[in-house]
C-alpha cells in the first residue's frame, strides 16, 4: 500500500478524559480522507497531533513508511504538512504575495525578492486553478479569496499533505463547489488531503474515503462512494438519524410580524440594515439567509429590542413595537434564540433552574410581592427540563457552565420554547451542536410552526434554511435581495442572492 | 450559607483562645515608659519625635523601657486601646503628644488611676472643654506665639525684604499661635530693625491635616511660584512636604526658604552635591523633648507635679530658635537673643489671640 | 456535627493562612517570634471581654463597608467609594444628632435613615453616571470621595464646630450616640455600641435580597452578565445605579456606625480607612454576606490587636503595620488562591505545552 501519512495506534489523553483512544488513521496518495466526528470527538486533537502542536502518549506516525517525530509544526512544514485552518491566519493590510511569503521570504542581498515570489504565485496558482491576484490587498479580497490564498501558503512551501480544518464553514454554496474543485485539482497533481468536518454531504461529493470517530475512539473508515449519508451519520451518532423532515402541509395565518422599511445602524454608526421590509406570518418558518455579517445581528437585535430603530417601523400582531422596550417586547409574546448563547442566552453563574426563569422570574407564581417562590420554580424546571429533555447531571440545580454546549442550547430553546411564542426568533440556532442536538432543535422549530406559530430563523448554513423554511429572505450588505418560496427554488439560486444577484438579474 | 462564617470565625476564636492566654508579665526589672503617637509617625522631624526624643534621652540618662505604639485612627477609641495596651504591658507612665488626647487622656486618668499621663499640649476634658487635670496627670502647655515670634524676628532679619507666607496644619490652638507670633515678629522686626518684610492674606494656609505630604509640596510649589521668599511651616507631614519643594527648587539654584517648627528641622532641609547647605532658616522651636525628659526626671525623683498644668515659655526656656544655623548670621543671632531676654523679662510681650492679625 | 465547607470559604481559609504564613515570616525576618506575636495578636483582640466587644466595635463599619463593596460587585460594579459614602452618612447623622433634641430612639432612628440616605445618594451618583454617560464608577466613586472629604472639610468647621476646635465637630450628647450604657456596662468599658445589632439585621437583609428576592435575582443577572440580562427585559441601567445606591446606603450606615457609634464626633481631613479595608473584606469573603461578617471580624481581631503585639513584644508598630497590611493583602487574594488551584488541576496540561514551547524552539 501506498500510504503518505499513518498515525498508527494514537493515544492522547488530557486530565479527566481521553481524547484519542489507540486511534490508527492511514492517507494514501493522492486521496481526499475525510475525518469525520462530531464536535469533541477528538478529530482537532489527531491533526494537531500530526502538525506537531501536540505529542502524542503512545503511538506511531509514519510518513511514506518512515517513522518520524513531529515536535512542532515547523518541523511538520518541512516535512511537507501544511495546515488550512479554520480561522485565517493572514495579515489584513498585507498583499496576497507578502502574506503568503512572511515566514520564508527569500531575499536578494538586503530586499526581499517580491517580483520572482509574485511569479511563483502566479505560476501556483495558474496550475491549480486558484485564480489568484497576488498583488491584491487581503483586506480588498472575498473570504473565499482569502482561503485560496491560505491553500497557496501552502502550495508555495512545498506542502504535500493538506489538512483542511472545516474549511466550507465560512463559504456561499458557489465558494464551496469552487473549493471542491479546487480539492479534486489538487490531488490531480499528486497532493493528498485530509478534510475534517462534520457535514456528509461535502464527504459524499468530494471525499474519497472517510475515517469517523466518536468520543475518541475510531468507529472505521469506510469507502464514500459505497457508503450512504445515513449509514455516515450512524456511526458517527452512534444511533439512527432521520434526515427528512417531516414537514405538514403550511397552515398559513395571518402577518404575525411586519417590518417596514427597518434602517438600524451597526456598531461601527454606519447603516447595518437598509430599508428592509419583511412579513412572518402565522404558522410558516422565514429562513433569512446571507453571509455572516451582512445585517442579520443588526435586525434581530432591533426585532427583540436591543438596538435603537433608527427608520420604519415593526409590527407585532398589529401593534407598533418599534420604541417599546424590551420587556414589553418579550410579554406580547416574542421569544428569541439568540446567536451566542454564553452573550445574550445564559447566565453562565446561574443554575439551569435560574436560568429556566430568566424571562418570567418576575411573573406570578414564580414572584410573589417580590420574593422569589423556591418551590414554583422547581416545579417549573423540573418540568421543562423533563420536556425538553435537557441533560442536566443534578436537574435544576445544575450550573449552567459544567453543561455541554448542546444542553446549553436546548435549556435556552427550552425556556423560549416553553413561553408558546407567537414569534420565535432563533439566529443560528444549532450552531456548533451534534446532528443528534440539531435535529431535536429542528424538530421543535416545526413543532412551533405547526402549532400555528410564526419563526424567524437566522441561519449561515443555507441546508438549514433550505430544509425548514416555507419562505427564504436573503439579505446582503444590509438589504433584502428577495423572498423566495422554499419549495420553488434551488440552493444555487439562494447563493446567488446571497452573493447579492437579484433573482430577476439570473436569468 | 455557612460560608465563612463558621470558618473564619472558628479558626480566629480558636487562634485566639489557643494562642491568648493571659499575657505574662515580663520581669519589671526597669522603669517602663511609654508613648501613643499622633496622627503621622514617629519620624515627623516635629511633634511625635520631639517628645520621642525626650524619653529616649531620659531612658539613656535614667535607665529606663521605653515604648511607643501608633493608633489604628485617630478617634479617642483608637487612642485608649494603644493607652490599654501601654497599662497592660506594664507601661504606667504615658506621654501623649497632642490636643487629639485631651478627651482621651480625661478617659484614661479616671480608667488607669494607678498609671500617669503627661499631655503636650492639651488639657483633659470630657468634651465640654472644662479642664479636669487628674491627679495623675500633668498637661502642659507651651507659648507657641513667643516661638513664633522669635522665629519671624530672626527670619525678616536675614532675607530683609520680601514676602513671607504661612502654611499650618490643622486650624488649631497652638498652629494658630505659631501664625499669630510669627506675624508680630515680622512686625516687629519692620519695626525696630528696619526690615521690609510683608505677608498676604493668601499666602496664609491651613492645610487641614498634618499628614499629606504632597498637599504641603504643592501648596508651597504656589507660594514660591507667587514670589514668596520664606514659609513658615507649621504643619507636621504637610511642612515635610514644604521642605521638599524647597529643597527641589534651592537644588536648581532658586531661593526659597523654609522656618521649620517644634523641633530644629535644619537637617530635614540639607542639600547640595556636599550636603552643606539648608533651606532651614531657622525653627521656632518647642522644646518638647525637654518637657518630657523633665517630667519622666521629676517622676523618677518622686516630684511629679500631678494635677497641675504648666506652661513653657520663654521665662523657663521652654520655646526658642536654635542656637546655631548657619544660616543666621552671628549678629542676628545676637539680636535675636536680646529680644528673647525681654520676653523673658516682661518687657515684651506677644499677643496669643489673633486681633487684627491674618486668620 | 459534621460542618461541611463550601468551596469559597475553604479558599478564604487557605488565604488567610497563608497570609498569617506571610505575616509570620515577616516577624521572623525581623527578629522576633511568630508565635509570640501572633499570641499577643489574637490575645489583644480577644483575651478579654472589653477587647472582644472593642473587636466587634471595630468590625462594625468593616461590615458595612464590606458589603458594600460586595453588594455591589454582585451587580458587577467595583464601588471604591465606601470611604466617601461613609463620610457623608457620617455628616448627615452628625448633622442631626447635633441639631435636633429629640428622645433617643427617635432620634437614632431619624439619624440612621438620613445617613442612609446621604450614602446612598453618594453611591447613586456614579450610578447614574455610569449607566446615563457609561463613566466608570471607579473613576467616578474615586472623584466622590474627595468632594465627600471636602464637603465635609467645610461643613464641619462651618456648622458643627466647638467653641475651641476648627478641626471636629462638637461631641454629640449621648441621646444621639449609638453607645449605650447596658451594651457598654456590658462590655466591660469597651467602645462596642448598638452599630454592630444594625450590621448584623443588615447582613440578615442584604443576605435575604440576594438570595430570596426578584431583585436580588435581577441584580446578580445584571453582575453576572448583563447581556443576557438585559435581552431578558431587566432595565440594566437602572439595576445598576440602584445597586450602587443601596451600596452607597449600606456605606452611609457604616459611616454613622463609625461617626455616631465608634467616635463621638467628626474629624475633618481624614478619609476614612475603613472604605478601602471594606473591599478586603469585601475580597476575603468572595461577597457573601456572612462571609462579609466573619472577614470583619478577623480584619477587627488583626486592628484592634495589633497595639498589643506592639506592646508586649519587641516588633515596632511599622512593622506591625506592614504585618497586618500583608495578612490583609494575602487574605485578600483568595481569587488568586483559586487561580492557583484550577492550575494545580491543569498542571499536567500546562507541563505538556511548556514541553511542546520547548520543543518549537529546539526545532529551528
Amino acid at each position: 500500500m501506498d500510504y503518505v501519512v499513518e498515525l498508527l495506534d494514537i493515544r492522547k489523553e488530557f486530565p479527566s478524559v481521553v481524547a484519542c483512544d489507540n486511534i490508527t488513521f492511514q492517507l494514501k496518495r493522492g486521496e481526499i480522507h475525510a475525518l469525520l466526528g462530531e464536535n469533541g470527538a477528538g478529530k482537532s486533537t489527531l491533526t494537531n497531533i500530526l502538525f506537531g502542536l501536540y505529542q502524542p502518549d503512545s503511538g506511531s506516525i509514519r510518513l511514506r513508511g518512515r517513522e518520524v517525530s513531529i515536535p512542532n509544526p515547523n518541523v511538520a512544514n518541512h516535512l511537507g504538512i501544511g495546515m488550512v485552518h479554520q480561522h485565517f491566519k493572514l495579515v489584513h493590510n498585507f498583499t496576497v504575495t507578502e502574506n503568503i511569503i512572511l515566514g520564508s521570504e527569500t531575499t536578494n542581498g538586503l530586499f526581499i525578492d517580491l517580483r520572482s515570489a509574485a511569479a511563483r504565485i502566479t505560476e501556483l496558482s495558474n496550475k491549480y486553478g486558484l485564480n489568484v491576484n497576488p498583488h491584491a490587498k487581503i483586506s480588498d479580497v472575498s473570504v473565499g479569496m482569502q482561503q485560496r490564498v491560505e491553500i497557496l501558503k501552502m502550495l508555495y512551501r512545498n506542502a504535500e499533505i493538506l489538512i483542511f480544518d472545516e474549511p466550507t464553514a465560512v463559504l456561499t454554496p458557489q465558494e464551496i463547489q469552487e473549493l471542491m474543485k479546487i480539492m479534486k485539482n489538487l490531488i490531480a497533481e499528486g497532493k493528498s488531503i485530509i478534510l475534517i468536518t462534520h457535514k456528509l454531504k461535502e464527504i459524499k461529493a468530494v471525499a474519497d474515503r472517510c475515517t469517523v470517530i466518536r468520543r475518541g475512539k475510531l468507529i472505521g473508515t469506510v469507502d464514500v462512494a459505497s457508503t450512504s449519508q445515513e449509514t455516515l451519520a450512524e456511526m458517527m451518532v452512534g444511533r439512527k438519524i432521520t434526515f427528512t423532515i417531516d414537514k405538514q402541509e403550511q397552515v398559513c395565518g395571518g402577518s404575525t410580524l411586519v417590518l417596514e422599511g427597518l434602517s438600524v445602524r451597526n456598531n461601527n454608526g454606519v447603516l447595518g440594515v437598509k430599508n428592509l421590509s419583511l412579513e412572518v406570518h402565522a404558522g410558516e418558518i422565514v429562513g433569512l439567509a446571507g453571509i455572516d455579517g451582512n445585517g442579520q445581528v443588526e435586525l434581530v437585535e432591533s426585532i427583540i429590542g436591543l438596538r435603537k430603530v433608527e427608520s420604519g417601523k415593526i409590527f407585532l400582531k398589529g401593534h407598533d413595537i418599534t420604541t417599546l422596550p424590551i420587556r414589553d417586547r418579550l410579554n406580547s409574546g416574542v421569544s428569541h434564540i439568540p446567536e451566542d448563547r454564553h452573550k445574550h442566552g445564559l447566565v453562565l453563574e446561574y443554575t439551569v433552574g435560574e436560568n429556566l426563569i430568566l424571562k418570567i422570574y418576575n411573573q406570578e407564581p414564580f414572584s410573589r410581592r417580590g420574593l422569589l417562590q423556591r418551590e414554583a420554580i422547581a416545579e417549573h424546571s423540573n418540568r421543562v427540563i423533563q420536556e425538553f429533555d435537557v441533560r442536566a447531571g443534578q436537574g435544576a440545580a445544575t450550573s449552567a457552565r459544567s453543561m455541554s454546549g448542546g444542553n446549553q442550547q436546548k435549556t435556552i430553546v427550552a425556556r423560549e420554547i416553553d413561553r408558546n411564542p407567537d414569534l420565535l426568533i432563533a439566529v443560528q440556532p444549532t450552531r456548533g451542536l451534534d446532528v443528534g442536538a440539531i435535529e431535536y432543535i429542528h424538530r421543535r422549530l416545526l413543532g412551533q410552526r405547526n402549532k400555528g406559530k410564526a419563526v424567524l430563523m437566522v441561519s449561515l448554513e443555507l441546508d438549514e434554511i433550505m430544509n425548514l423554511s416555507d419562505r427564504i429572505a436573503v439579505i446582503n450588505n444590509g438589504e433584502l435581495i428577495g423572498v423566495v418560496d422554499a419549495n420553488d427554488t434551488t440552493e444555487n439560486e439562494v447563493g446567488l442572492m446571497m452573493a447579492g444577484i437579484k433573482r430577476g438579474a439570473m436569468a | 450559607m455557612k460560608k465563612l462564617f463558621l470558618g473564619i470565625l472558628v479558626v480566629s476564636m480558636l487562634a485566639a483562645t489557643l494562642l491568648g492566654c493571659t499575657p505574662k508579665p515580663a520581669p519589671v526589672v526597669k522603669y517602663k515608659v511609654g508613648m501613643v503617637t499622633d496622627a503621622g509617625t514617629i519620624d515627623d522631624k516635629s511633634f511625635n519625635q520631639g517628645t520621642w526624643e525626650g524619653i529616649q534621652k531620659a531612658a539613656t540618662d535614667m535607665d529606663l523601657d521605653i515604648k511607643y505604639l501608633k493608633p489604628a485612627g485617630t478617634t479617642e477609641a483608637h487612642y485608649i486601646t494603644e493607652i490599654d495596651n501601654l497599662v497592660a504591658a506594664g507601661y504606667k507612665f504615658i506621654v501623649t503628644p497632642g490636643f487629639k488626647f485631651e478627651t482621651t487622656i480625661f478617659a484614661a486618668q479616671t480608667k488607669h488611676k494607678d498609671s500617669k499621663f503627661v499631655l503636650i499640649d492639651g488639657s483633659p476634658h470630657a468634651g465640654d472643654w472644662t479642664s479636669v487635670v487628674g491627679n495623675n496627670t500633668v498637661s502642659i502647655f507651651f507659648a507657641e506665639h513667643e516661638s513664633g515670634f522669635l522665629a519671624g524676628v530672626a527670619a525678616a532679619q536675614q532675607i530683609k525684604t520680601g514676602e513671607f507666607g504661612f502654611i499650618g496644619g490643622m486650624e488649631i490652638p497652638p498652629v494658630q499661635k505659631f501664625n499669630w507670633g510669627f506675624q508680630q515678629g515680622i512686625a516687629y522686626a519692620n519695626k525696630n530693625f528696619g526690615t521690609s518684610i510683608t505677608m498676604k492674606e493668601e499666602n496664609v494656609i491651613y492645610e487641614g491635616s498634618f499628614e499629606r505630604i504632597e498637599a504641603g509640596q504643592q501648596l508651597a510649589a504656589t507660594m514660591y511660584d507667587n514670589g514668596v521668599k520664606a514659609i513658615f511651616a507649621a504643619a507636621g507631614g504637610v511642612g515635610i512636604g514644604v521642605i521638599q519643594e524647597a529643597v527641589a527648587r534651592a537644588e536648581a539654584g532658586k531661593e526659597a526658604w523654609v522656618i521649620g517648627v517644634d523641633v530644629d528641622q535644619y537637617a530635614a532641609g540639607i542639600y547640595g552635591t556636599k550636603q552643606d547647605k539648608s533651606v532651614i532658616l531657622t525653627s521656632a522651636m518647642k522644646y518638647i523633648d525637654q518637657a518630657a525628659y523633665d517630667m519622666i526626671k521629676a517622676e523618677k525623683a518622686g516630684t511629679f507635679p500631678g494635677g497641675k498644668t504648666l506652661t513653657f515659655d520663654a521665662k523657663n526656656n521652654g520655646i526658642g530658635i536654635p542656637k546655631t544655623n548657619p544660616n543666621l548670621s552671628a549678629e542676628i543671632q545676637a539680636s535675636v537673643a536680646t529680644v528673647f531676654a525681654k520676653l523673658k523679662d516682661g518687657s515684651l510681650v506677644v499677643a496669643a489671640v489673633q486681633g487684627d492679625l491674618i486668620k | 456535627m459534621r460542618i461541611k465547607l463550601s468551596k469559597d470559604s475553604i479558599l478564604s481559609l487557605v488565604a488567610v493562612i497563608l497570609g498569617l504564613t506571610a505575616g509570620a515570616i515577616l516577624m521572623r525576618l525581623t527578629g522576633n517570634s511568630p508565635i509570640e506575636g501572633y499570641r499577643y495578636l489574637f490575645s489583644g483582640g480577644a483575651m478579654n471581654i472589653e477587647r472582644i466587644g472593642n473587636t466587634l466595635a471595630t468590625a462594625t463599619p468593616l461590615i458595612f463597608t464590606g458589603l458594600a463593596v460586595a453588594f455591589a460587585f454582585k451587580t458587577g460594579l467595583f464601588n471604591i467609594g465606601a470611604s466617601g459614602q461613609m463620610l457623608m452618612g457620617g455628616l448627615g447623622a452628625t448633622a442631626v444628632g447635633l441639631t435636633l433634641a429629640w428622645p433617643k430612639p427617635i432620634l437614632l432612628t431619624v439619624m440612621m435613615l438620613v445617613a442612609l440616605f446621604a450614602g446612598g445618594l453618594w453611591g447613586a451618583i456614579p450610578g447614574w453616571l455610569k449607566a446615563k454617560f457609561n463613566v466608570h464608577e471607579v473613576v467616578a466613586s474615586i472623584m466622590m470621595n474627595w468632594i465627600a472629604f471636602w464637603t465635609v472639610y467645610y461643613a464641619v468647621p462651618a456648622y458643627f464646630k466647638g467653641p475651641f476646635l476648627e478641626t471636629e465637630s462638637r461631641r454629640l450628647p449621648s441621646s444621639a450616640s449609638l453607645k449605650v450604657p447596658w451594651l457598654t456596662n456590658l462590655f466591660q468599658g469597651s467602645y462596642i455600641n448598638l452599630g454592630i445589632f444594625i450590621a448584623i439585621a443588615t447582613i440578615i437583609i442584604i443576605a435575604f435580597i440576594l438570595d430570596r428576592t426578584t431583585l436580588g435575582y435581577e441584580l446578580k443577572a445584571v453582575g453576572h452578565n448583563k447581556h443576557a440580562a438585559q435581552a431578558s427585559g431587566i432595565n440594566v441601567n437602572q439595576r445598576i445605579v440602584l445597586s450602587m445606591a443601596i451600596a452607597g446606603a449600606l456605606a452611609g450606615l457604616g459611616g454613622a456606625s463609625f461617626y455616631v457609634g465608634f467616635a463621638s464626633n467628626m474629624q475633618i481631613g481624614v478619609l476614612p480607612s475603613q472604605g478601602f479595608d471594606g473591599m478586603a473584606v469585601a475580597l476575603l469573603a468572595a461577597n457573601s454576606p456572612w462571609g462579609v461578617f466573619s472577614g470583619s471580624i478577623f480584619f477587627g481581631i488583626l486592628h484592634t490587636g495589633k497595639g498589643f503585639m506592639n506592646a508586649m513584644t519587641n516588633i515596632p508598630p511599622e512593622i506591625a503595620d506592614t504585618i497586618i497590611a500583608t495578612i490583609i493583602y494575602f487574605a485578600a487574594t483568595s481569587v488568586l488562591v483559586e487561580r492557583l488551584w484550577v492550575r494545580l488541576k491543569k498542571k499536567k496540561i500546562l507541563r505538556f505545552l511548556e514541553k511542546s514551547d520547548v520543543g518549537a524552539g529546539g526545532g529551528e
